[in-house]
């Protein structure tokens, strides 16, 4: 039975979100591009112990950190997954071509989308009183290491989609790894908005008004001091 | 943005302040009670329970799915964009100039990645 069932839920989740879900815990245990199904899952067992550290708190420099795998993932890699998860509002332009730099591209690209997929899904769990799912298990397999075409330099940390592309920032965010891309914005089109609803300012169809939903969206996005 | 636009849609001419913490969530329905729940979600406070009751008697259990989605779901786009160092798309770069400077978004740490991009 897919683990996100309704009946696991006291409330009823709409099925597109419940799918969404399943997607995600199925695809978090196999092999991504840059990373195993074992380390995809250390990182998610990482960003589920992360908590934000007192600004007073020493923290070394990332190029201080060994990038040996100790036991799964290295002390770096640990590092910005704590970051990312914990203090992603700490997180400037120069700490952020850092991280690229000493990870690359690809495995921090589906560092991020690793944590990106999890903390909705164990957010919204937590929220309605569901207790966390059990981490999947890894599955054997190795990185592909592929390299989409038509990525290039657009302003973000990390070469994203260029040739064509029409829309937000926001949806090729994760387009260096199109797999994870796909599944997270799967959730946002079941969590938040289809193509359609996101383009149409008066929502009718739902429980909540479009200015609920966004006044909602806003305030998460300025506690987490996030500009974008 | 889209707050600001889609509560002028309605009519409803939201106070955007409430978004950084300084307004009681005026000109949206039901306003208070979900600033207060994004507040207690996003923080996984005590007081969750009690709003969730809040938001559950004000829209139903549907209602309250869809609340603690947007902030789940707005929980993994904010690492996205900071994490990525997405810059703030050109239309809405332009458009909320004067509203990121009155409310104080212009001096969060994701800012300069907007800036470098041509801001």
């Amino acid at each position: 039975m897919p683990p996100f069932d309704n009946s696991t839920f006291a409330y009823p989740v709409p099925e597109p979100i419940l799918t969404a879900f399943d997607d995600v815990w199925t695809g978090l245990g196999q092999p991504g591009d840059w990373w195993s199904g074992a380390e995809r899952i250390a990182i998610a067992g990482v960003a589920r112990r992360a908590e934000s550290r007192s600004h007073g708190e020493q923290i070394p420099t990332l190029a201080e950190l060994d990038s040996t795998p100790n036991p799964v993932i290295s002390p770096l890699a640990t590092e910005i997954a704590h970051r990312v998860t914990a203090e992603p509002g700490r997180i400037t332009p120069e700490w952020g071509h850092e991280a690229v730099r000493l990870l690359g591209p690809g495995r921090y690209a589906e560092l991020v989308a690793v944590i990106v997929l999890l903390v909705p899904v164990d957010r919204m769990c937590t929220l309605l009183g569901r207790p966390l799912e059990e981490l999947p298990t890894p599955e054997d397999g190795v990185p592909s290491e592929r390299i989409p075409s038509g990525l290039g330099d657009g302003g973000a940390f990390v070469p994203w989609a260029v040739d064509g592309w029409v829309g937000p920032n926001v949806a090729r965010a994760l387009s260096y790894v199109p797999g994870d891309n796909r599944r997270r914005m799967e959730l946002v089109s079941a969590m938040y908005a289809d193509s359609d609803e996101f383009v149409s300012l008066m929502w009718d169809h739902r429980s909540l008004s479009r200015p609920q939903v966004e006044l909602l969206a806003a305030r998460t996005s300025s506690l987490n001091e996030c500009f974008y | 943005m889209l707050l600001r636009a889609s509560s002028d849609a309605t009519d409803g001419h939201a106070d955007l302040t409430s978004a950084v913490g300084e307004g009681r969530g005026d000109g949206v329905d039901h306003g208070r009670v979900l600033l207060q729940y994004a507040e207690a979600a996003n923080q996984v406070s005590p007081e969750i329970a009690s709003l969730s009751d809040e938001v559950l008697d004000a829209f139903g259990l549907i209602g309250l799915v869809e609340a603690a989605a947007t902030v789940s779901v707005f929980n993994g786009l904010v690492r996205s964009a900071d994490a990525i160092g997405i810059p703030l798309d050109g239309v809405v770069l332009n458009a909320t100039a004067e509203q990121r400077s009155i409310l104080g978004i212009d001096e969060y740490a994701g800012a300069a990645q907007s800036r470098a991009d041509g801001a």
